[in-house]
């Protein structure tokens, strides 16, 4: 059945190989079981991944890109800017996703398109150029190689003539192949994780040009309006509300710390002496100068920061939020907010992932503390906690892939190897490094990374809130069934193309949304209905990630988490019970129909 | 009285909320490129977001630039005569401000008539970066700012039971050279 709205049923397929770009019709049938989005991108990469017999590699030209936002995004209703990433992960080298807010989604539906999709590699440094209706160019633009991301903004909108322009856009570590490269887009919105910038460096791809102006299809436009009335209203009245509009994610780093879970020294601790130094509060009171928001967002959760005095004098950063702080901050003992600044910025330059980066500093930093890394190994230069001149200069090498750097750029997998030690000290699950929620003192936060589908990211589910307030006494049933219901309905999210911060933060009730799609294509969908679909995606990218080679053996807790209690702080002492998490382990994939080893069914795939 | 749509730029988030209210005011669709209000970010040097939006000038260019007489001024509002306009879109680029657009499915060029009094994207700017403001009223933050400008924040340490702690006052009268 044709839906009445939601989708232009085309997407764009460019391969940079063959220098082609066309329009293709997308299937009634794809777009009722993959909904948009994440669901898109899984579908198109599981059909390219048969198409090559599951053998691909990650930098390989047969690697499929998919960009896809979904058939809410760009509509009138709270925070609808968010558009997919997908591929296989060049940092786990399986299934791999990170979205990215702004309004780069937006354009590109309003280029009439569903998705687009990218294979094989340009023989020279392209950018590809969707203007609206007329036929996409791939246009070479060697006079790119090297910049960063933010310049290549610029210089393209100059190229061009244009402002109206949308780009997506990777910086030079995005061209170097770092494991954990980003795509920055709409000047300092990221699909930060599992290494997506890398993907498109491997295919000589600087750049995603779109400007579009189509009507959006929306079957119920006025039932939209009146949906979104009382969901803006609600989040208006909420009474955290004005705290999200003036510090956004900021304001978790407070209670992190509070908490007892903010990542410090490399998760060494979980409670920052300099906390108060790298909070919100310090952020408003001497940095902050603007807001920025996504598309169709009241939160505006995006800080612009301005270093005012001292020796990063000048230094504008769009952030940080609560991630790249405390990665950046805490993470490696650094109780300078002005240097946080200056390395979220550099980040976001070069175009890697601040979690990632922020993640195996630390590790490296701990690592010569205590011998595991030589001071030949670190080329001569030491490096401490806090001392930010030798962590701006790590960051440039890994983007470089000077030095150690080029070690470092390979990603938690390459680290491990040349030093095994390592392993002990580096947080990640798959070969992604953890993002900055300490998962021992939440078991079901320690299974939720470790089944994740693209690794130790708290995107599938983030569940240790919820945990450290009223889980004292749940049984490990019910922590099972919370991981799974967060891998059910936030990935639900990624698919429909908005973002999921007004459900998580403010509450916002998620059966808008059942409402919000109901109307967008005219077919009557219950939360039920849509829960089941993005289900049967999570299987799906449980088989591809099996195809891959991983199993149980892969879903693992980080060393540290295990073996290593919390040093400091009120959850001092605390780690996970190996042999608890085991079982935990087998009743998950018991509740999920998966067998012993996390294997889902093979006959499932018929479903596919 | 007359009123004026009033930009403030320094709190706006760029979320682009009010491009979409705007345009599904008008044209009942759900594209912000059908907006008579955009919002234009520069970034990093200078940061800025601004919505650009029509002044509702009283010696409008707009209407100087137009060859047939398709523009006047009337309670406050430059409006466009569509019976008359001949969509040579010289107004577009007569703006001084940028604030007439275009869209390819347009006929005619797409500008702000404050929605009769009330203009939608006011009522829904989540930052309160657009307001409709009494134009007496035009140029008293200005006015405030010039006042205190005149006093100079100063912060001073001091020291309580051995722990560093700064205060911040405001001293009046010209800085000492």
């Amino acid at each position: 059945m044709t839906l009445k709205g939601g989708y232009f049923r085309k997407y764009l397929h460019c391969d940079l190989s063959a220098g082609t770009c066309e329009r293709l019709p997308l299937s009634d049938e794809i777009i009722a079981k993959y909904i948009g989005g994440r669901g898109f991108g899984a579908k198109m990469v599981w059909d390219n991944l048969k198409a090559h017999d599951f053998k691909i590699d990650p930098l390989g030209p047969e690697n499929l890109l998919v960009i896809a936002p979904g058939p809410l995004t760009g509509v009138y209703l709270p925070a609808s800017g968010k558009t997919s990433f997908v591929s296989i992960s060049p940092a786990t080298g399986l299934y791999g996703d990170s979205s990215m807010g702004g309004s780069f989604g937006v354009e590109l539906r309003q280029a009439g398109l569903d998705f687009l999709s990218v294979t094989g590699a340009a023989p020279e440094l392209s950018i590809l150029f969707i203007d609206d209706d007329e036929e996409a160019k791939i246009i070479p633009m060697p006079q790119l190689k090297g910049k960063s991301c933010l310049e290549t903004e610029g210089i393209i909108k100059k190229h061009l003539g244009s402002n109206d322009v949308h780009v997506a856009a990777i910086g030079v570590a995005g061209e170097n192949l770092v494991r954990f490269a980003c795509v920055n887009g709409d000047w300092s919105r990221n699909a930060g994780r599992t290494g997506i910038g890398a993907v498109m460096g491997s295919k000589n791809l600087k750049a995603i040009v779109v400007r579009g102006e189509a009507d959006l299809p929306v079957a119920d436009l006025d039932s939209v309006i009146q949906e979104t009335e009382k969901a803006m209203r609600y989040m208006r009245e909420h009474k955290f509300f004005h705290v999200w509009q003036q510090q956004g994610l900021m304001s978790v780093i407070e209670y992190a710390n509070t908490q007892g879970i903010l990542p410090t020294c490399n998760f060494k601790a979980t409670v920052f002496q300099g906390h108060d130094k790298i909070n919100g509060e310090t952020m408003l009171d001497r940095y902050k100068i603007g807001d920025s928001a996504c598309f169709m967002c009241p939160m505006s959760c995006g800080n612009i920061c301005l270093v005012k005095n001292g020796k990063y004098t000048g230094t504008v950063t769009e952030g940080p939020e609560y991630e790249s702080c405390a990665m950046l901050g805490s993470n490696l003992g650094v109780d300078k907010f002005d240097a946080v600044l200056e390395a979220n910025r550099l980040c976001d330059e070069y175009g890697i992932d601040t979690i990632s980066t922020g993640g195996i500093i630390g590790a490296i930093i701990e690592g010569y503390e205590s011998g595991v890394v030589s001071l030949e190994d670190l080329d001569g230069s030491e490096i401490s906690w806090n001392d930010d001149g030798a962590i701006m200069e790590l960051i440039r090498k890994i983007a470089q892939r000077e030095g150690i750097g080029d070690t470092l750029a390979n990603g938690a997998k390459a680290i491990i190897e040349r030093w095994p030690e390592m392993d002990k000290l580096l947080l990640q699950v798959k070969g992604l490094e953890q993002s900055a929620y300490d998962s021992r003192v939440g078991a079901s936060m320690g299974l939720a990374y470790a089944t994740s589908d693209i690794g130790a990211h708290h995107t599938r589910a983030w569940t240790i809130a919820k945990e450290i307030e009223e889980g004292a006494n749940w049984t490990p049933r019910q922590k099972v069934d919370l991981v799974i219901y967060h891998q059910t309905l936030r990935p639900l999210f990624d698919m429909l193309g908005v973002c999921r911060l007004p459900w998580i933060e403010l509450g916002l009730n998620e059966r808008h949304y059942e409402k919000f799609y109901s109307y967008v294509t005219g077919k009557e969908t219950t939360l039920e209905d849509l829960l089941a679909l993005s289900n049967v995606i999570y299987s799906l990218t449980r088989r591809i990630n099996v195809h891959m080679g991983a199993t149980r053996k892969d879903d693992t807790l980080p060393y540290k988490v295990r073996e290593a209690p919390i040093l400091t702080g009120p959850n001092a002492g605390k780690k996970l019970d190996a042999q608890e998490f085991d079982k935990m382990l087998s009743l998950y994939y018991e509740v999920r129909g998966w067998d012993e080893n996390g294997v889902p069914p093979a006959e499932m795939e018929a479903l596919f | 009285m007359s009123k004026k749509l009033t930009v403030i730029p320094e709190k706006c988030s760029g979320c682009k909320l009010c491009e979409l209210a705007c345009a599904i005011k008008h044209f009942g669709v759900n594209n912000p490129k059908k907006s008579a209000v955009r919002v234009l970010v520069t970034y990093p040097h200078p940061v800025v977001r601004m919505p650009i939006v029509c002044s509702q000038c009283k010696k409008p260019p707009c209407e100087d630039a137009c060859p047939v007489g398709a523009i006047s001024r009337s309670d406050g509002v430059v409006k466009i005569d569509e019976d008359v306009c001949i969509s040579c879109f010289r107004c577009v680029e007569a703006c001084p401000f940028g604030a007439v657009y275009v869209h390819d499915d347009c006929t005619f060029p797409i500008k702000c008539d404050l929605c009769g009094g009330d203009p939608e994207c006011v009522k829904q700017c989540p930052k309160s970066a657009l307001l409709l403001l009494p134009e007496y009223s035009l140029g008293s933050s200005n006015r405030l700012n010039n006042v205190l400008s005149y006093s100079q924040m100063k912060e001073i340490e001091y020291s309580e039971e051995g722990e560093v702690k700064t205060i911040r006052y405001a001293e009046i009268g010209k800085e000492e050279l």
